[in-house]
């Protein structure tokens, strides 16, 4: 079997399980969970750019949408996205096992697509991190050798798909491709990452850096991000296995009952033994497994340390990246994939092929309730129609202003969302500047509001009234949630459906708001654009093969079996 | 090529049981109205 077929074949089973997970989520429509949120017809707005004054997060990932929907419509954007996580999840973890044979490559490809920490990031909705985390694989090839020639290149190739996911996708495989560098390529490799890592932060950094309002971080958000045990083994035990996450809502159901949980840690520990015992990769065995101890360190800090990380936050609030640090096991996971494959490659040797089987097998059967949508959590919905018709009502109209959105918080359990929470999608619904109430209720705790239109608007959205509203610059009042309970007074009803009303306010002043100048990012987007187009043309190939030839072994004696082509 | 082969069918096969499991659970469930409405999650 060629090695273009092996490829092709975990491509294959990483689409198998991404239309396994996905399930009723791939019915037209979109699927809406947490921080996931997705609109028909997106536009390029302000806010697509981090230019409102609010924290950038999700840029560069909503101009690539935004740019896909130009072409195909934005439901099948959605889709196309989360299956590709899953087929380069695989394939990528496929291509790090140093053996021919496939079994061993996609036991752990299986196992790096198919885990609780995709499961749980699923669920929250955080596909821009999980595109960073399929591409990490890649990332930590290329990172061990970046001081070869055209390894910079190679290395701006893997980790386009992070620099699409943003902020955090981009923290998390920049500090494991710095770990990898450093052990594998000593400082002048490390240079070469923090570099690029750098160039690519680009589109999200300029806007964050020049925000009127500064870098918020919040102390009090330790202790409500930190990692929590999702499993009978405690925080350190469900980080181990891949877990961990800070929501308890966010965990698949099931995960954790003692006999799968104990299951999957013997796993677990099974495939770290092999990673440490038979994995001899020369370039990057040691630097990835530095990276995911690293990685693992991070994410128990706030759980084993939070005062350390408060005062962290207290001294710089870039710190803050650091809060949820659950994320930061994705170098583990990589490490337990190569680890599996590693072990079934070992069990084929030993002529125990059903065991290398089972090992294909396990992550799916010890996790069977990320089918089917994560047991029908991920279901694909269709925006109310009142939606649409308070679209086009304020499109239509040029008089300025901004829209308010009531209720006066940022997520929603929408009965038209089965219940699902979800991220209140109407700034990115509307081609207005919205504000709404970025302040996080996580339990019992409230994680104060970043915006300053938000802050500035708090007192008047308590009591809205016509009058006030006008003075500060707001045009429309939106409420998509209670709509019989909220209604501005003095304000003229122009749309009141069961799901969704729309209140104008006659004579709105100007709105003001500090806002991120244009010219600096703009600056920023061409230097990042112009990086990730040097890395394609100069190697003039296309995106699947450069970051599959970037695992190609330098030392082929080393590895006997190894029977890999160069690209 | 068999082993591969053998491999596939053994994740499509999880697949569909995990598909099973679920949809017997979810057939007894009532859909999941989480309160309170504005939360963003519970640690």
């Amino acid at each position: 079997m060629g090695e273009r077929t092996r490829q092709v074949v975990a491509a294959l089973t990483g689409l198998g399980l991404g239309l396994a997970a996905l399930g009723p989520g791939l019915a037209p429509g979109f699927v809406l969970s947490y921080d996931m949120v997705f609109t028909p017809d997106p536009a390029f707005t302000p806010m697509t750019f981090g230019l409102t004054g609010t924290v950038p997060r999700q840029v560069p990932s909503d101009a690539f949408v935004t740019a896909l929907a130009t072409v195909i419509p934005a439901d099948a954007v959605q889709k196309l996205l989360l299956l590709a996580i899953f087929v380069m999840a695989c394939m990528s973890a496929a291509s790090l096992v140093p053996t021919p044979r496939l079994l061993p490559r996609l036991a752990a490809g299986v196992c790096y697509a198919w885990n609780p920490f995709v499961a749980e990031r699923l669920l929250l909705g955080q596909w821009a991190l999980l595109l960073g985390y399929a591409a990490l694989p890649w990332v930590v090839a290329s990172a061990a050798r970046t001081t070869e020639k055209g390894g910079t290149r190679r290395l701006v190739r893997a980790l386009v798909p992070a620099a699409i996911g943003g902020f955090a996708a981009l923290t998390v495989s920049g500090l494991a491709a710095l770990a990898v560098a450093l052990v594998s390529a000593q400082l002048r490799g490390a240079v070469r990452v923090a570099g690029v890592v750098a160039a690519l932060s680009l589109p999200w950094l300029v806007p964050g850096a020049l925000r009127p309002a500064g870098v918020p971080g919040n102390g009090t958000a330790v202790d409500v991000f930190a990692a929590r045990a999702d499993t009978p083994f405690g925080v350190l035990g469900s980080l181990l296995t891949l877990g961990g996450i800070w929501n308890g809502e966010t965990v698949p159901r099931g995960y954790g009952t003692p006999v799968l949980a104990a299951f999957w840690l013997a796993v677990v520990l099974g495939s770290l033994f092999a990673y440490g015992r038979w994995c001899r990769e020369p370039e990057w065995r040691r630097g990835a497994a530095v990276a995911a101890a690293a990685g693992f360190v991070l994410a128990a800090l706030g759980a084993v340390a939070a005062p350390v990380l408060r005062g962290a936050v207290g001294l710089w609030s870039g710190f803050a990246v650091l809060r949820d640090g659950q994320q930061y096991v994705a170098p583990l996971a990589v490490v337990v994939a190569v680890g599996l494959g590693v072990a079934a490659d070992r069990a084929i040797t030993a002529r125990y092929a059903m065991a290398a089987v089972g090992a294909v097998a396990a992550p799916v059967l010890l996790l069977p309730t990320l089918a089917w949508g994560a047991a029908g959590d991920l279901r694909a919905v269709h925006y109310p129609a009142d939606w649409a018709r308070a679209r086009k009502i304020i499109a239509a109209d040029s008089a300025p202003g901004d829209v308010l959105v009531l209720p006066w918080a940022l997520y929603r359990s929408y009965p038209w969302n089965h219940g699902r929470r979800v991220l209140d999608p109407l700034p990115r619904y509307l081609n207005r500047r919205v504000v709404v109430n970025d302040a996080l209720i996580v339990g019992r705790t409230t994680i104060a509001a970043e915006d300053p239109r938000a802050l500035a608007l708090a007192p008047a959205a308590a009591h809205p009234d016509a009058a006030t509203l006008r003075d500060r610059g707001v045009r429309y009042v939106v409420v998509d949630s209670e709509t019989g309970k909220y209604r501005p007074s003095g304000a003229v009803p122009v749309l009141t459906g069961a799901d969704l009303a729309v209140y104008r306010i006659d004579g709105a002043a100007a709105p003001r708001e500090d806002r991120v100048p244009a010219a600096p990012v703009i600056v920023a987007w061409i230097a990042a654009s112009v990086v990730v187009f040097w890395s394609f043309l100069a190697s003039g190939t296309t995106l699947g093969l450069p970051l599959l030839g970037s695992i190609r072994s330098r030392s082929p004696d080393r590895l006997p079996h190894h029977s890999r082509r160069a690209p | 090529m068999r082993i591969a082969i053998a491999a596939l069918v053994g994740v499509l096969l999880a697949a569909g049981a995990s598909f099973g499991v679920v949809q017997l659970a979810n057939s007894s469930q009532k859909d999941p109205v989480i309160k309170p409405m504005y939360n963003y999650g519970a640690p």
